[in-house]
């Protein structure tokens, strides 16, 4: 194989990331509201009303919206579904969110 | 899905997102790429496949007690700043040809072919060929959150052995692949589907498609190298990597097409609109158009004198393939199955039938039981699959929820207008073949191919050059 020598350019393209710290956690879920959104795929029909339970138990102060309040973000309508989600979480009173599901 | 994630952490409200232990790696590129550091809650395996005895257990043992500690645990800490890295432009190595390999080889750079090495000269020469910018960024694409720029397509040209000559139309590749419309987001999804690069107008011949016998095979370099060209970029600027990179979760996956170029000849003299003209382009305009594929039919054999005799064995093998997976475009509403149409059966339909009476038999014809696409839905993902509930959001017409019979047919093109077709293949024999997209992720996008203003200069100095 040729000795010539190649000097090569970076194929790759610049991040152009903005970097957003997450928001605070929540010590306590008791007298919490927790939004469930989901993307109606891999079983959520079944897994939600299972956390639901876990979550009511370890919480039982804690409030479940479920997840037919906010339609489903992975679907045909998922530009408007998400465009909706901040106006729809905050007039329930979201305090924290279960998203999924990515499997 | 953790794009909602971050748009909910951007509010200031915590979330916990259900992540399959499969997911875990592309979870953490993505998050990267959305610059937000997000709590992952771990499905231990595949939900698809456990027991609702088992599905319970690991959401019992596991998920839910992860969803808590993402809840009310330390706020995530991942780092998702970026690694410090090269500038667009910068040499980052030097050596031998097999060096060069080995480098790119390693740092995921490559398909896993040799490529060539994207010397300053090389990119030169190609960026040459467009009136842009190097700098200008066509956009910035997920999922690494990268800035598509005019430098970048043609690095990834050079490196996909592409000629210089090319870069107009990969430009344009490029362009309608960003089309926030096309997905490009999902391009990593599980069915793994590929762009496919269709070519009309005059370049097909200036810059030497095959658009005849194999026109799907490698071997053309035209056709070959802007659709290795598409992967790589996939690859390079968006992070969709096989194992062991993290961003493609093609479950199998298949390799690239190949750039398809249309038979226009053929399609002119039968008296077809060629396929941009479809799309509204005027004849004569050079255009590419990219849509996904997810699936390939069998090669479609059919003889006879008559329209139907052809169009009705389409409907019978192509939508035998096609059928299995209409339940992803019903979901959506969307899909874009395209046929490639041998141009000798292509002549006999067009004596008889225009392009859309083509569509609307197949419309017709090509039907699916309502039970069967809820089955093949339940057995993909979705197990709360509706065809009535679709109709009733709106997604379908109304025509899906007529009965309530589960055996009751649907068409399984939504729309006739959603059919593309294509002349394209071998003359001398009675072959077509179906492509078929996934449903709303990659659905067809064209655009014009611009040409720099001294194209035809710029074309006989690089071939007096070659």
């Amino acid at each position: 194989m040729s000795a010539e020598k190649f000097e090569v350019l970076w194929p790759l393209g610049r991040k152009a990331v903005e970097v957003t710290q997450p928001a605070a956690r929540l010590p306590d879920l008791n007298g919490k509201t927790i939004c469930e959104l989901w993307d109606v795929i891999f079983r959520g029909e079944t897994i939600y009303p299972l956390l639901r339970e876990h979550v009511r138990k370890k919480f039982p102060g804690a409030r479940l919206v479920e997840y037919s309040e906010f339609g489903n973000f992975y679907g045909p309508r998922e530009r408007e579904v998400i465009a909706d989600l901040p106006a729809k979480l905050r007039e329930r009173g979201c305090d924290a969110a279960i998203v999924g599901i990515g499997a | 899905m953790l794009r909602a994630s971050a748009v909910v952490e951007k509010l200031g409200i915590p979330t916990a997102s259900i992540i399959g232990s499969g997911f875990l790696k592309q979870a953490e590129l993505i998050a990267k790429g959305l610059g937000v550091p997000l709590a992952i809650a771990e499905y231990p395996g595949a939900p698809m496949v456990d027991s609702e005895e088992e599905l319970k257990r690991k959401v019992g043992e596991v998920l839910a007690p992860g969803i808590i500690r993402a809840l009310t645990g330390e706020r995530p800490r991942e780092s998702v700043q970026a690694d410090a890295e090269p500038e667009p432009g910068q040499v980052v190595f030097g050596g031998t040809l097999r060096e060069v390999q080995e480098h790119f080889h390693r740092k995921l750079w490559s398909d896993g072919l040799p490529v060539i090495p994207p010397t300053r000269e090389e990119v030169e020469a190609f960026l040459k060929f467009t009136d842009r910018d190097p700098g200008e960024v066509i956009r910035v694409v997920p999922q690494e959150g990268r800035e598509a720029s005019i430098l970048s397509i043609a690095v990834n040209g050079v490196m996909a052995g592409c000629r210089p000559e090319y870069m107009p139309l990969l430009v344009a590749v490029v362009e309608a692949m960003c089309e926030p419309d096309f997905r490009i987001e999902d391009a990593g999804s599980t069915p793994g589907w590929e762009p496919l690069v269709i070519v009309n107008g005059p370049l097909i011949k200036e810059l030497g498609f095959n658009y005849g016998q194999g026109v799907m095979r490698v071997g053309r370099q035209a056709n070959t190298s802007i659709g290795r060209f598409v992967r790589l970029y996939l690859r390079n600027i968006c992070g969709y990597r096989i194992p062991p990179g993290a961003g493609d979760k093609g479950s199998i996956g298949f390799t690239f097409n190949v750039a398809l170029a249309e038979d226009e000849d053929y399609a002119r003299e039968i008296g077809w609109p060629t396929f941009a003209m479809e799309r509204g382009f005027a004849a004569g305009e050079n255009v590419v158009t990219v849509q996904s594929v997810v699936c390939i039919t069998p090669p479609t054999y059919s003889a006879g004198a008559r329209a139907i005799d052809h169009v009705q064995q389409w409907a019978d093998v192509m939508g035998a393939s096609f059928t299995y997976w209409s339940h992803t475009g019903f979901k959506r509403g969307l899909w874009h199955p395209l046929i490639v149409a041998g141009p000798s059966i292509a002549r006999v339909i067009a004596r008889e039938w225009s392009k859309d009476d083509v569509r609307r038999y197949l419309y017709q014809h090509v039907k699916i039981t309502a039970e069967r696409a809820a089955h093949h839905a339940r057995m993909t993902s979705t197990p709360t699959f509706s065809l009535e509930q679709l109709v009733k959001d709106g997604v379908l017409p109304p025509e899906y929820a007529q009965s309530s019979d589960p055996q009751r047919l649907v068409s399984v093109f939504i729309k006739p207008e959603m059919i593309g077709i294509v002349v394209a293949g071998d003359p001398g024999r009675n072959q077509s073949r179906g492509y078929m997209g996934n449903h709303a992720q990659g659905p067809r996008m064209s655009r014009r191919v611009v040409l720099p203003k001294r194209w035809k200069e710029l074309l006989r100095e690089a071939r007096g050059a070659s």
